[in-house]
């Protein structure tokens, strides 16, 4: 088995969800049931295809009801700097709502997304302009299945980028390191290669500093601005030529000094870097870090990512990123049964998979953006809590466990595992409140109503039982299989609480079917249930994906 | 999966306790608290290590300000240069000065109780924070690796065989204790954090809850088995400490005044949990701490050099270091605890026009408590001679600060001196053997053969005075060309001191 070739065989359900969990923040069971059957290529085809569906989603309001524009977008507004955190935090919750809705066109544009704003880190702490936020995801949402070349180009004058990293800065007379630096170490060669060698000089961050001179942003929190974004002034740009070192074959970034100068170096620039033979191998690795495995042996860079990067950079693809991910999404060792389950959740996995897993309604944000802000901010809150925070992530490099050693475990400590384990409480005891008389939660009675064949018919239909039950509340919940050891104690010990047998479950049921309204009937069922429920979300089994 | 241990893993994840229900459990097991109270006196003597990244890499050269060369210091940096009025004064040391927000440490510089370590970085510097911050924190050598942290490997071999079996009637509290989110590479021992990350020691109870477990289990294979473990692993740890914590946050008290939370100053409250569990009696062995923010590309000053982001921050620093300081005095903890910063490395000698500092090389690093014996490791960088590139080429205006003391040296010190390990175990967590820095001792000793005015020839990286107890060591060769100065002077067989003229030796006995 090639590790890279295609894998062929029609995915079962376990596939599908395993093919959905990682290329989505997470799918619902009916997603997993409409990928079922699918070869492994026409389901990323799918996901790839359906990307367009959102590519232009009407953009984000104002959803404060108490403002008298609420429900109006403010993008083409003047510029309110009072108003600047509030805009970019509706932008954030914008994004969130996008990677929870199911519009019944499932996509892998926001997972990739997500890659890449981590990828090319910016930090709203230090950009404090909602508008260049907005562009900048705008950026990256538009490019993240485009041409790595084109992206690597835009992203270096990209305003909010420039002044992330001090591009804006960088002139002449000054020349400013910072971007330089991070373009080569973080965004297209990586620091060293496999032997450890370095990758690139520190005279090589001097000269690309200085082919990047003379670029600048315009109207960053100027009050009333209705206009902003990046340009290039000849006069602070360093018109000389830029010598590059051995590492990049002793390139001479020819220096020039008309208008379209910064365009063109930038341009040679990013030709060099892609040319670097590390460049392709470095983003490839993180791309099979994201999606497969965080641990890349001998034998995975060998077998996986040297093909991928020769193919990522052959003159056939040509940088083109969608078919890399394809490549890798549909690639035997991608469904290997060692990478299933063999990753920590991070908290978006985590919380919008568990939103989407239980179905939860995302509220229109046009016209219930109340319901809507409550909704995306019970969930952005929750990833802050537990270490993850969009388009603010605290360095450069990003989210700390897709680089520091340990990886995805880095997710979890002491307190991140209980904080976990009280947010999934959430949806077990319904206590957030997203509408008047509607509160974010799993809907365990109308889960159950539904597997109990003719509910209302209870001397001639059979209850169902404890083991079904459980069947049901493990169906696709885990991405590995409970032990029939683990079934039994899950069953006896947390449904039946170690004191009744299995069958004084179905005569509580029964009991239940006959009075549905009857609050204390529901209640013993909710009792049994919210607490079986509460224990599988808990589990270390619910924390892999 | 045996099924008690599948029980015992989460059952106590379902049903936390009440919040008291930590008594039960405190006085069924003789926990810290009970045992530590029994005796006199109330609190063990065991020695604690805090250390607080400074994460960024912080700006050495506004931090502690070489006053002996401030005309060259203001040349490289006129447009974020502190005045020389505003640099605050050290008691007994013209030549160097601290950043004016550094009251609260400038008093403790004064008291004795802060030493300075100047120009720390290691050879073959790295200018990318992730690849320098691993270098400072596995204790590695630039072109090598490690996947565990110096105080990591201490921990791991001190407290064998962790996690497996702890908590035990031995060690009943976490080895070590992060204030913080994600745990930090510096406690990483060979297979996890050998430290218990928390934010607050009372959130981290109601959060956890009590449990009581052993583990043993079986697991898928391969990676998904091992992240399975992992995540159990910290369940049973979390809930194995929880109470442990709580209990050691309700005995103890801080005593001093802290900033209070209009300063927002982070590091004090982190700092100020710190001090409650030491005093309560928490036997962790290391506390780390941290404070963000010292990556300062640009607008590091604001529209006078003494305000801006790196001001605030090393307000933050010293306000949080000199409350927490005063906290272990009124407490009667002070003597058993030693504190130390480090950060990603120094930042350029030469500023950018964005009045700001690009990444560099030597930095000072700051020890603090009253077992040190030294405040001074290392001279100011001298700005006129010990420069990189120490002859530029023309249109070439970006210096850097030459590395005087290798960070390992200090680690070595800590872990040997500090914690009393011998040589030999220094030598395996840190993969070789360091010169001291004679920070916990009044003798200094050369660390090689040279010229007896050259710095870097003593273990202090400075001069000996008519303080310094004296050691020319086995197989140096000293040469005087002035007259030399040492409180008492000891030659080891195989060294020599050797007059290039007729000059005196000065000791005072």
């Amino acid at each position: 088995m090639a590790y890279l070739d295609t894998y062929t065989t029609p995915l079962m359900a376990s596939a599908a969800a395993h093919l959905l969990r990682r290329a989505t923040f997470g799918p619902t069971q009916q997603e997993i049931n409409d990928f079922t059957g699918k070869t492994a290529a026409q389901a990323v085809d799918l996901l790839i295809s359906n990307a367009s569906y959102r590519a232009t989603p009407p953009p984000p309001i104002e959803m404060d009801p108490a403002m008298s524009d609420a429900g109006q977008p403010f993008l083409g507004q003047p510029f309110r700097d009072s108003r600047s955190y509030s805009y970019f935090n509706y932008t954030k919750l914008w994004w969130i709502g996008l990677m929870c809705e199911q519009n019944g066109r499932l996509s892998l544009l926001e997972k990739l997304a997500s890659f890449w704003q981590n990828h090319f880190v910016v930090n709203y702490m230090s950009i404090e302009d909602y508008r260049f936020v907005y562009q900048y995801l705008q950026l990256i949402r538009s490019n993240a299945l485009g041409n790595f070349r084109d992206f690597v180009c835009a992203m270096s004058v990209d305003p909010a980028m420039l002044v992330f990293l001090n591009g804006n800065e960088n002139s002449k007379e000054h020349p400013n390191e910072n971007y330089a630096r991070e373009l080569q170490e973080l965004f297209t060669v990586g620091q060293k290669d496999a032997n450890g060698a370095n990758n690139y000089t520190e005279q090589d961050v001097k000269a690309a500093a200085q082919v990047l001179t003379g670029w600048q942003t315009q109207n960053r929190r100027v009050e009333g601005s209705t206009t902003f974004g990046a340009s290039f002034s000849t006069s602070r740009h360093d018109t000389s030529s830029k010598t590059f070192s051995v590492k990049y074959n002793n390139t001479v970034v020819q220096g020039r000094s008309d208008e379209t100068a910064g365009e063109q170096e930038l341009r040679d620039l990013v030709k060099m870097l892609l040319a670097h033979p590390e460049c392709p191998r470095f983003i490839c690795r993180k791309l099979y870090r994201w999606y497969v495995n965080t641990n890349i042996t001998p034998e995975i860079e060998q077998e996986v990512i040297t093909p991928l990067a020769s193919f990522f950079c052959s003159a056939a693809n040509d940088f083109a990123i969608a078919p890399v991910v394809k490549k890798l999404l549909t690639s035997n060792i991608f469904f290997d049964s060692k990478n299933v389950g063999a990753i920590i959740k991070s908290p978006a996995e985590l919380m919008i998979g568990s939103v989407r897993f239980f179905d939860q309604p995302v509220p229109d944000m046009s016209t219930k953006y109340d319901a809507f802000r409550k909704f995306t901010t019970f969930l952005s809150n929750s990833m802050n809590m537990l270490q993850l925070n969009l388009l603010s992530q605290p360095s450069v490099f990003g989210s700390l466990p897709y680089y520091q050693t340990g990886y995805s475990r880095n997710w979890i400590n002491e307190t991140t595992i209980g904080v976990r384990g009280s947010r999934m409480d959430c949806f077990v005891n319904p206590s957030i409140e997203i509408e008047t008389g509607s509160k974010l939660g799993i809907d365990i009675l109308g889960r159950l109503r539904r597997l109990q064949p003719n509910f209302t018919d209870v001397s001639g239909t059979p209850a169902i039982t404890c083991e079904q039950v459980l069947a049901d509340f493990l169906k696709n919940l885990f991405p590995i299989e409970v032990s029939v050891a683990q079934r039994d104690f899950l069953i006896d010990s947390i449904m039946m609480m170690k004191s009744s047998p299995r069958s004084t479950w179905t005569r509580e049921w029964d009991a239940y079917r006959l009075a549905p309204n009857d609050t204390s009937k529901q209640n013993t069922i909710l009792w049994r249930c919210r607490a079986l429920y509460k224990y599988l979300l808990r589990m270390a089994e619910y924390q892999l994906f | 999966m045996k099924r008690r241990d599948f029980l015992t893993s989460a059952s106590a994840l379902i049903a936390p306790m009440v919040l008291d229900g930590f008594r039960i459990k405190s006085f069924a097991q003789e926990s810290a608290l009970v045992r530590s109270l029994a005796k006199a006196g109330g609190l063990n003597t065991d020695r604690i290590l805090v250390l607080i990244y400074l994460a960024g890499g912080n700006d050495g050269l506004n931090t502690v300000i070489p006053l002996e060369f401030y005309s060259e210091y203001y040349g490289l940096r006129s447009n974020i240069a502190i005045p020389e009025s505003s640099v605050l004064k050290l008691s007994g040391n013209p030549q160097t000065g601290l950043h004016p927000s550094m009251v609260g440490m400038r008093a403790l510089y004064d008291e004795g109780k802060l030493a300075i370590v100047n120009s720390v970085s290691y050879p073959n510097p790295d200018q990318s924070h992730y690849r320098s911050t691993d270098i400072w924190m596995t204790g590695v050598d630039s072109n090598k690796y490690a996947t565990s942290g110096w105080a990591g490997r201490y921990l791991g071999d001190r407290f064998a065989g962790y996690p497996t079996g702890y908590p035990n009637a031995e060690m009943e509290d976490p080895l070590a204790i992060q204030i913080g989110q994600i745990s930090t590479t510096t406690l990483l021992g060979g297979a996890q954090s050998m430290g218990v990350t928390i934010q607050d020691p009372n959130a981290f109870y109601q959060l956890i809850g009590e449990g009581n477990a052993a583990f043993d289990s079986q697991v898928p294979c391969c990676d998904a088995g091992e992240l399975l473990s992992y995540v159990r692993q910290k369940q049973l740890l979390a809930t194995g400490y929880a109470s442990e914590i709580k209990i050691a946050a309700d005995a103890g008290r801080n005593l001093a005044t802290y900033p209070d939370a209009s300063q927002k100053n982070e590091l004090a409250d982190q700092l100020k949990i710190v001090a409650r569990l030491i005093h309560g009696g928490l036997k962790s062995k290391v506390y780390y701490v941290e404070l963000g923010g010292f990556d300062t590309h640009a607008a590091q000053v604001g529209t006078t050099t003494t305000e801006g982001v790196h001001a605030q921050l090393l307000k933050k620093l010293s306000d949080a270091i000199s409350a927490f300081q005063n906290d272990l005095k009124l407490q009667g903890t002070e003597d058993k605890v030693l504190g130390m910063t480090f950060s990603d490395f120094g930042r350029r000698a030469t500023s950018n026009a964005s009045k700001g500092t690009d990444h560099g090389i030597g930095a000072p690093m700051f020890v603090f408590g009253t077992g040190i014996k030294r405040q001074l490791v290392g001279t100011n960088p001298n700005l006129v001679s010990g420069l990189l590139p120490v002859t530029p080429t023309p249109g070439v205006s970006n210096r850097d600060i030459k590395m005087q003391i290798d960070f390992r040296r200090v680690y070595s010190d800590v872990l040997r001196d500090w914690f009393g390990i011998n040589e030999a175990k220094g030598q395996a967590i840190l993969y070789q053997n360091f010169n001291t820095t004679s920070l916990f001792s009044d003798t200094v000793v050369s660390i090689a053969s040279g010229v007896w005015h050259d710095p870097s020839i003593w273990s202090s990286g400075r001069v000996p005075t008519l303080k310094d107890f004296v050691k020319i060591r086995n197989g140096h060769v000293i040469e005087a060309g002035l007259n030399v100065f040492a409180k008492e002077l000891k030659v080891e067989p195989g060294g020599e001191l050797k007059f290039l003229g007729d000059f005196t030796l000065n000791v005072t006995g």
